[in-house]
């Protein structure tokens, strides 16, 4: 399968790729691993006129903590956020995401954790061959004006299947975004619009730099995910969770972030559901299974067909990946008593 | 359209190779330098049967612009054995009848290789690990991962791997 024409910019300093953002904005692709956009512009979903190539911003490829924060260069490959044991420590849910990103051996090691951030919403109906949609009229997010998602839907139900960003989500993580005009930061979940079609609140000529993880004291996470195959599938239905142990009594969950994910047009921070487990024991697994069958009411809502499995089946699966993902962040917990 | 000479090692011999910005690694193993020995299956990533190794790690040549390679060292199923002698690697594929169709083989072989490199033992698991991003349609996988663990723990009393040893029929 060829590649469309383009042309190729490989920039030595972060300046030099803002600039070429910026002269051609709408016209430009940014390019890191290349694992999401150059399958999509081999199936003619997106034609980006100029590559920028981020092949040579090496200072975009960190993990550190700084000011109570661990932070992560977004040009960092997922194997090295496998591998970090300050991640593994401060942010377990986000290791455990990036190792069912893709194919172990593959994916890891040319894709990059701001690429699975900013990779596209999915459909099943709209991310296929060219031949396969010259079949029939195009999507909302085609240029057309049917849903195959959704019967008589006026917009598009894309969803968005990262897992990183669903993780992040839960962790209450920050993305800055730079480009010639300044620095910009923004909160996991405000970033993104309801808009299937063009799913991120990001300027064309914004790059992203850099996710920033609030480090909590005691703070527990747990992702947990379901897909049809364990490696290059991507997932039908996922949750990612963080609990943070009250200060007055450690035993109790003093405040929790539930996020399902690859349900809708961006993970859903489920605010009500979390705040329920305000005050709720750790080990209290009756609390959890409510959250989980109170996360999967709220997920319900939005699900539509985009990702190939019986409907009916990935709504029940929020109650189990958010249960699961509970139970094992409140098991990390016990485990630091323990110790 | 214009094409831009990039350098590229290809199984150990350096060369300057002119490509166009849409090549892709795999076309211009393939069709600049003939090395056919990669495979184009799917095209986008998903069946892993163009994997080669890039500086050290597998990678998928079709979602690999020839020039976000430039400057690196590229293995090929090529560059495996040398001359006639096979690697250990790929002797123990058909000595476990790890290859059927054969089309996947070259990706098997390099991501296996890539996992060989880094770990000179690994249990099952991490062999079945590792190769979860290359797709077989013939084998049903289990005789690909045997013939990797045995490649790296050739086993006593193994009658497969003993066959070159013994000059052994298969039949």
């Amino acid at each position: 399968m060829r590649l469309p024409q383009f042309t190729y910019h490989s920039p030595d300093t972060l300046e030099g790729v803002l600039a070429l953002l910026d002269e051609h904005r709408d016209n430009a692709g940014v390019l890191a691993g290349g694992t999401d956009l150059l399958v999509r512009m081999k199936h003619r979903l997106a034609g980006p006129k100029v590559l920028v190539s981020l092949k040579h911003l090496d200072s975009l490829s960190y993990i550190k903590e700084m000011s109570g924060m661990l932070c992560i260069g977004a040009k960092t490959p997922i194997i090295d956020v496998i591998r970090s044991d300050r991640v593994k420590q401060q942010a377990p849910a986000l290791v455990q995401a990036c190792e069912r990103i893709g194919a172990v051996s593959i994916q890891h090691y040319r894709g990059t954790i701001g690429g699975n951030i900013l990779q596209d919403n999915r459909c099943i109906h709209y991310n296929q061959s060219q031949l396969h949609r010259s079949g029939r009229q195009p999507c909302h997010k085609d240029g057309g004006k049917i849903c195959y998602a959704r019967d008589e839907a006026d917009r598009c139900n894309s969803t968005c299947q990262s897992d990183g960003a669903t993780a992040l989500m839960a962790m209450d993580a920050h993305l800055v975004l730079n480009s010639t005009r300044g620095e910009h930061r923004v909160a996991l979940d405000g970033f993104y619009t309801t808009d299937g079609i063009h799913p991120f609140d990001m300027q064309p000529d914004e790059l992203l730099t850099k996710i920033d993880i609030p480090v909590v004291p005691g703070a527990v996470s747990a992702y947990q995910r379901l897909s049809y195959r364990s490696a290059i599938d991507y997932p039908i239905v996922c949750a990612g969770i963080r609990l943070v142990p009250d200060q007055k009594d450690a035993g109790c969950i003093g405040s929790a972030r539930i996020v399902v994910g690859a349900m809708s047009r961006s993970p859903l921070f489920l605010a009500k559901v979390s705040q329920s487990l305000a005050g709720v024991r750790f080990d209290d697994n009756t609390a959890f299974d409510r959250a989980g069958k109170d996360a999967m009411n709220a997920a319900a809502t939005f699900a539509a067909h985009n990702a190939g499995a019986d409907l009916a089946f990935r709504q029940a699966m929020v109650e189990k990946m958010v249960g699961r993902a509970l139970e094992q962040a409140a098991a990390q917990v016990s485990m630091k008593i323990a110790r | 359209m214009q094409t831009i000479d990039i350098t590229l090692t290809v199984n150990d011999h350096q060369q300057i190779i002119p490509v166009k910005p849409n090549d892709t690694l795999l076309e211009v193993v393939r069709d600049y330098l003939d090395l056919t020995g990669s495979k184009e299956g799917c095209g986008e990533g998903v069946c892993g049967s163009c994997t080669v190794i890039l500086d050290g790690h597998p990678v998928r040549a079709c979602l690999t612009l020839a020039l976000e390679a430039n400057g690196s060292a590229v293995t090929t199923v090529e560059g495996l054995a040398d001359g006639d002698t096979l690697t250990l690697l790929q002797q123990s594929f058909i000595d476990h009848g790890a290859v059927q169709c054969g089309f996947c083989t070259p990706g098997m072989l390099m991501s296996a290789k890539a996992l060989l490199d880094e770990d000179s033992s690994p249990d099952r698991q991490k062999i079945r690990q590792a190769l979860s991003g290359n797709i077989c349609r013939c084998t049903g996988y289990a005789k690909i991962v045997d013939a990797v663990e045995h490649a790296a723990r050739p086993e006593p009393g193994c009658p497969d791997c003993h066959t070159k040893e013994t000059g052994g029929d298969h039949d």
